[in-house]
C-alpha cells in the first residue's frame, strides 16, 4: 500500500496550513522578540507601531484575557514576558496587520528598553550558579560504591554532546478563525492537538470545549511541534478573539530557528568499571541537561536519558543521575529519541575508553556485555524478550563484520593520506510515554451505508504514516480495500484528550484503538448476519476482499449488502473506542518500575574514509539490521529507518548549533547550520529486517520504529575516532559532538595546528591532553 | 488602490502552466510570493527562504530555479511551470508516480521541488550514473527520508523512461503491501 498522501504531494495538492484560501479579512501576526538574552525590561511601549500602516492591533501580557502561561508541565514559562526576559527572541509584544510585511515593518516601531543581565549558556556553569529546573534524578542498580573495589580497570572521562534544530520543512504555523459565541477554532502545525487546546484555552481562560483544533498533516514535525507548536497558535488565537478576525502566523526561517527550542545539548560525567576479561561491572554517570530557559519537556527528556543510560548493555551496579540546568537559550525540546540518544552516547563513549584501557577490541567488549532475557534495566524492568544477541550476531554475519574489519586495517596499513574507521552500534529502545498517563488513545470509525469508511484518530500524520498505516489496519481489520477507508484530519472535536503524536507510540496506540473500533463494528455486524443467515454457535463469520464467508465459504452477501440490512435493521455503524497499554508503570520516587511495553532492538556497522589533510570524510557504508516485528507496510517503516539515520549522522557531524555568549544563535539559517544532503548519506546503505520477530502489543504483530533509529547514527562518531585513532595514535581525544570536520581536523592535528594559527610554532606540541579540545579559536 | 501604492507597483505579463496572467506587482514581491498569494500555487513550497532547501523550485522557461531568490517582477514575459502544471490527476508525470511507487516521500512539504528540479534532469537522461544522480539532487533538503528511495525514484522514473513504460508498475517497484 503506498502512502496515503502520494498522489497529493505530488501534485503539489496537501494542504498544510495556510495553503487553504484566506478567510475575508485574515489578519497576519508578527512576533517581537527580545533583543538581549537575559535582561530586565524597563520600558515595552508599542503606541507608536499601533500607528503604522496596516496594523490592526499591537498586544502585550496585559491584554492577555486567561493566563499568560504555556508551560506544559511547570508554569514557568509566559507566552509574553513581562518583568523580565530570558533567552534572546523570547516573545515580549505581538503585531496583528493586514499583511505580514506590514506586521514586521511595525516591529521595528515598538519601543523597549531592558537592562542586560550577564546570560549563561552553559549547563555546568547554570549547576554551578544554582539554576536547576525541578529535581536531580537518580536511577541506580546494585551497590556501584561498593563496586569499584571488584573493577579490574576503571576509567572516567567526559562527554560534550551538542544539541540539534529540528529543521522541519515547514516552520512553525497556524491559523485561528473566531466562531459565534466565544467558540473558536484553529488550524495548527501541531503534533498535539489536545496540548495546543488546552494551551490556548488556558491563555484565553476559556473551557477547552470552546476551542476546536483541527490538524490535516504536517511539514515535518521531529518533536519540534510536540508542545512547542502551541504557543504560536495561542497568539493566532489570542489576535483571533480580541479582533474579531481570523488571524493567521507563520514564522520565517530565522524566527522560527531564534524563537524556538532544540534537541538538549548535554555534558556529562562518566566512570566505568570492568573486569580484566572484559565484563561490565560497575558504571557511574552524571549528566548535565542544557534545559535552555524553561522547564517544557525537559524532565521527561531526562527521564528517558537515564533511562536509556544503559543503552543494550548488562550492568550489575549503577548508578546515573541527571539535572536539568536552567540557561538563558530558548526552551529545548521534545526531538526524536527524546534523550535517550544523548543517554546512550555516554555509555558508548565509556566503552570506547573502557576497551582502549583494556587493549581488548571496542566491538568485542559491546558484544561481550549485550543484555540477556531477564537482565535489569536501570528502572528495574526487566528484559522479556531481548534481541541484543540476536540483532548483533545476525547483523554481523549478514553484513561480515569481520571482512569490514580487515578491509578497514588493510586500508589504513597502505594509506598515509585517508583512514577507514569502522564501528558497531547496538541499540535498544523502550516504547511508550514515559509518562504513563500519556499512553492512551482514541479512535472513531464510522461505517456510512455505501460502504465507505471514516476513521479519525489522535494520530497527527506528519509524514511518518500514520494515516496510511491507520487504514491498512482498518481495511484489513474490516475485509474491505483500502481505498474504501478515509481517514480524516486530526481533530479535537471527534477525538478528545488525545496524546501527543511521539514518542513512536502513535500507531501503537491510534492504530489498536482503531482496531478496537472496528471490532465493536464487526461483533454487531457477526450478530446480524448470525440471525439473517440462521448461522449457528460454531460457526465461523467472516469478511475478505468485501465478500461474507461462513466457515471460510463463500456468501451471496458482500460488504455494501451487510452495511445496507445493519442500516435497516437499524444497527449502529459508527463506533468509537479506547486503548490504553496495559501493564505500563513507574514510581519516580523509587526511579523503579515497567515504564515501557517493549523495547526496539537492532544493529548497525558504519565504515568511514578520513581525509587526513583536510579532516573531510565520507560516510562509506551503513548496513542495518532493524527489529521492526512484523513490518505493517515495509516501504514505510524502511523510510522511517533511512530518515531516522540521516538525523542522527546530522546530530553527530554536520549539525552545529552555535551560540554566542550573548545567547545569539550564531546559526540562525540554513546557510550556516547544514542538514545532510544526498551527498552526505552513505553510498552503500542497506537495511534488512529481523526476521521471525513478532510482537503481541503490536497492531499485528508490529514494533514501533519512529525514534530507534536515530540512534544507529551515534556510530559513525566511533567510526570516525577509530579512523582519526589509526592515524594520531592510542591518544584520548575528546568526546564532544558535532564531530564536524573542522573538529577532525584539530583532533588529527591538534595543538600543532592550533600553535601555527596563534604564532606559537614550535612550543611543545601534544594532542593528548585528555577532555580538553584544541581549537582555532581558542589556541 | 491610492496613488502611492499604485506607482510602487510594476504591471507583468507571464505564462504560468500554459496560461497567461496579467498582474500589477510590488517591485520587491517575491516571485514565490507571488505564486503562492497572487496566483494561489500553493503547491510551491518556502523551506528556508534563501535559496538552500529547494522547495520552493519552479521552471523558468524550462529551467530549475528557486522561486524565493526571484522576484516576481523578473519573470515578465517568461514562461513558468509549477508542480500544479505537472500531470493530471488522472496522468500523473512519470516522476511522479516514480516518486509515490518507491515511497520517495513522507511529509510532502519538499516533494514538489524535488520534482520540479528533476523534470529538467529527466528530459536530459535516460541511464544517469548514481552521481549524476546525486548530483542532480544535491541542491534539494529532505529532512523525512534520508534520500534513499528519491535516488530510487530517479532511477525507476529513468528506468520507465527508458523502456517506454510511463504509466505502467514496471521493474523495480516497492512492494508496499502489508506483509
Amino acid at each position: 500500500m503506498k502512502h496515503l498522501d502520494a498522489a497529493l504531494h505530488t501534485r503539489g495538492e496537501s494542504a498544510y496550513v495556510d495553503d487553504g484560501t484566506p478567510p475575508d479579512g485574515l489578519l497576519h501576526a508578527a512576533v517581537f522578540g527580545s533583543p538581549v538574552a537575559h535582561g530586565v525590561v524597563r520600558r515595552l511601549d508599542v503606541t507608536a507601531a499601533r500607528q503604522r500602516e496596516g496594523v490592526v492591533a499591537v498586544l502585550t501580557a496585559a491584554d492577555i484575557p486567561g493566563d499568560n502561561q504555556v508551560g506544559p508541565i511547570l508554569a514557568d514559562e509566559p507566552l509574553l514576558a513581562t518583568e523580565t526576559v530570558h533567552f534572546r527572541s523570547q516573545p515580549l509584544a505581538v503585531v496583528y496587520a493586514e499583511s505580514p510585511e506590514m506586521g514586521r515593518a511595525a516591529l521595528a516601531a515598538i519601543d523597549c528598553d531592558i537592562d542586560e543581565l550577564p546570560a549563561i549558556t552553559d549547563p555546568r556553569q547554570a549547576f554551578a550558579a544554582g539554576e536547576i529546573i525541578d529535581r536531580p534524578r537518580q536511577l541506580t542498580l546494585g551497590d556501584v560504591d561498593a563496586a569499584w573495589e571488584i573493577c579490574d580497570v576503571i576509567v572516567e572521562g567526559k562527554c560534550d554532546l551538542g544539541g540539534q534544530e529540528h529543521v522541519y520543512l515547514e516552520t512553525q504555523r497556524a491559523r485561528a478563525w473566531p466562531l459565534e459565541g466565544d467558540n473558536l477554532r484553529l488550524q495548527s502545525s501541531t503534533q498535539s492537538p489536545y496540548a495546543t487546546q488546552r494551551t490556548v484555552a488556558r491563555v484565553l481562560g476559556l473551557p477547552l470545549h470552546r476551542i476546536e483544533v483541527d490538524v490535516q498533516r504536517l511539514g515535518g514535525g521531529f518533536g519540534g511541534k510536540e508542545d512547542q507548536a502551541s504557543p504560536w497558535a495561542a497568539f493566532a488565537a489570542l489576535g483571533a478573539r480580541l479582533t474579531g478576525r481570523p488571524v493567521e502566523l507563520v514564522l520565517r526561517r530565522d524566527e522560527d530557528l531564534a524563537m524556538t527550542g532544540k534537541r538538549h545539548p548535554y555534558q556529562a560525567d562518566f566512570k566505568l568499571g570492568l573486569s580484566e576479561a572484559g565484563e561490565i561491572l560497575a558504571y557511574e554517570a552524571r549528566f548535565f541537561q542544557n534545559a535552555g530557559c524553561s522547564a517544557d519537556l525537559s524532565m521527561p527528556v531526562l527521564d528517558r536519558t537515564l533511562f536509556h543510560s544503559n543503552n543494550c548493555y548488562r550492568i550489575p551496579h549503577l548508578r546515573v543521575w541527571g539535572v536539568c540546568c536552567r540557561t538563558h537559550l530558548p526552551s529545548n525540546t521534545a526531538f526524536r529519541g527524546f534523550g535517550g540518544p544523548q543517554g546512550m552516547f555516554v555509555i558508548e563513549a565509556a566503552l570506547h575508553k573502557g576497551a582502549a584501557a583494556l587493549g581488548m577490541p571496542r566491538e568485542e567488549l559491546q558484544r561481550r556485555n549485550l543484555m540477556v532475557n531477564g537482565d535489569l534495566f536501570p528502572y528495574g524492568q526487566r528484559v522479556l524478550e531481548s534481541r541484543a544477541e540476536r540483532t548483533w550476531d545476525e547483523g554481523a554475519a549478514l553484513f561480515d563484520l569481520a571482512a569490514m574489519g580487515r578491509r578497514v586495517e588493510a586500508h589504513n596499513a597502505e594509506h598515509l593520506g585517508s583512514k577507514k574507521g569502522y564501528a558497531v552500534m547496538p541499540i535498544c529502545f523502550g516504547i511508550s510515554f514515559t509518562a504513563t498517563h500519556m499512553n492512551q488513545a482514541g479512535a472513531l470509525v464510522h461505517v456510512y451505508t455505501d460502504g465507505s469508511v471514516s476513521v479519525s484518530t489522535g494520530g497527527v500524520e506528519m509524514g511518518q504514516g500514520i494515516s496510511t498505516n491507520v487504514a491498512a489496519i482498518v481495511a484489513r481489520s474490516l475485509g474491505i480495500a483500502p481505498r474504501r477507508v478515509k481517514v480524516e484530519s486530526t481533530n479535537t472535536t471527534r477525538i478528545a484528550n488525545m496524546s501527543a503524536s511521539a514518542a513512536s507510540s502513535t500507531t501503537l496506540l491510534n492504530g489498536n484503538a482503531a482496531l478496537l473500533a472496528c471490532h465493536s463494528i464487526r461483533r454487531r455486524l457477526d450478530a446480524l448476519l448470525a440471525e439473517k443467515l440462521s448461522l449457528t454457535a460454531d460457526q465461523v463469520v467472516s469478511v475478505l476482499d468485501e465478500q461474507v464467508l461462513v466457515d471460510g465459504e463463500a456468501t451471496d452477501w458482500t460488504w455494501n449488502r451487510l452495511v445496507q440490512e445493519a442500516y435497516f435493521a437499524r444497527v449502529a455503524l459508527s463506533a468509537h473506542e479506547h486503548f490504553a497499554t496495559p501493564n505500563i508503570w513507574f514510581d519516580a520516587v523509587s526511579g523503579k518500575g515497567r515504564p515501557f511495553a517493549y523495547h526496539v532492538f537492532g544493529s548497525a556497522l558504519t565504515e568511514v574514509t578520513v581525509d587526513v589533510l583536510r579532516g573531510t570524510y565520507t560516510i562509506d557504508r551503513v548496513k542495518i539490521l532493524h527489529d521492526l516485528g512484523r513490518p505493517l507496510n515495509r516501504s514505510i517503516d524502511l523510510g522511517q529507518v533511512e530518515g531516522g539515520l540521516a538525523q542522527g549522522l546530522g546530530w553527530m557531524t554536520l549539525e552545529d548549533l552555535r551560540y554566542g555568549d550573548d545567547g545569539r544563535l550564531e546559526s540562525h539559517a540554513l546557510a550556516t547550520y547544514k542538514v545532510p544532503d544526498v551527498y552526505f548519506m552513505p553510498e552503500d546503505l542497506e537495511v534488512r529486517f529481523l526476521e521471525n520477530a513478532g510482537n503481541p502489543l503490536g497492531p499485528f504483530h508490529n514494533k514501533a520504529v519512529g525514534e530507534p533509529p536515530l540512534m544507529y547514527g551515534i556510530g559513525v562518531f566511533f567510526a570516525l575516532r577509530h579512523a582519526i585513532e589509526a592515524y594520531v595514535g592510542e591518544v584520548s581525544l575528546p568526546y564532544a559532538t558535532p564531530l564536524t570536520p573542522e573538529r577532525v581536523l584539530m583532533q588529527l592535528h591538534g595543538r600543532r595546528l592550533a600553535d601555527i594559527v596563534a604564532g606559537t610554532d614550535g612550543q611543545e606540541a601534544d594532542a593528548s591532553s585528555q577532555d580538553e579540545e584544541p581549537s582555532l579559536t581558542t589556541a | 488602490m491610492s496613488t502611492t501604492a499604485a506607482s510602487n507597483r510594476h504591471p507583468i505579463r507571464l505564462t504560468v502552466n500554459g496560461e497567461v496572467h496579467e498582474r500589477e506587482v510590488e517591485p520587491r514581491l517575491l516571485l514565490s510570493d507571488f505564486l503562492r498569494h497572487d496566483l494561489r500555487l500553493t503547491g510551491t513550497h518556502v523551506g528556508c527562504e534563501h535559496g538552500v532547501c529547494g522547495a520552493c523550485t519552479i521552471l523558468l522557461d524550462g529551467a530549475a530555479v528557486r522561486s524565493c531568490l526571484m522576484f516576481a517582477v523578473q519573470s515578465h514575459d517568461h514562461e513558468i511551470e509549477t508542480v500544479e502544471g505537472l500531470g493530471t490527476a488522472e496522468a500523473l508525470h512519470p516522476l511522479q508516480e516514480a516518486f509515490r511507487d518507491t515511497h520517495a516521500l513522507q511529509c510532502g512539504f519538499c516533494t514538489p521541488g524535488f520534482l520540479m528540479s528533476l523534470v529538467p534532469f529527466l528530459a536530459e537522461h535516460d541511464d544517469p550514473s548514481e552521481e549524476e544522480i546525486r548530483h542532480a539532487l544535491g541542491g534539494n533538503l529532505c529532512r523525512c527520508t534520508g534520500y534513499q528511495n528519491i535516488v530510487e525514484a530517479v532511477r525507476l522514473a529513468c528506468r520507465r523512461q527508458r523502456q517506454g513504460d510511463a504509466h505502467g508498475l514496471g521493474e523495480g517497484a516497492v512492494p508496499g503491501e502489508m506483509s
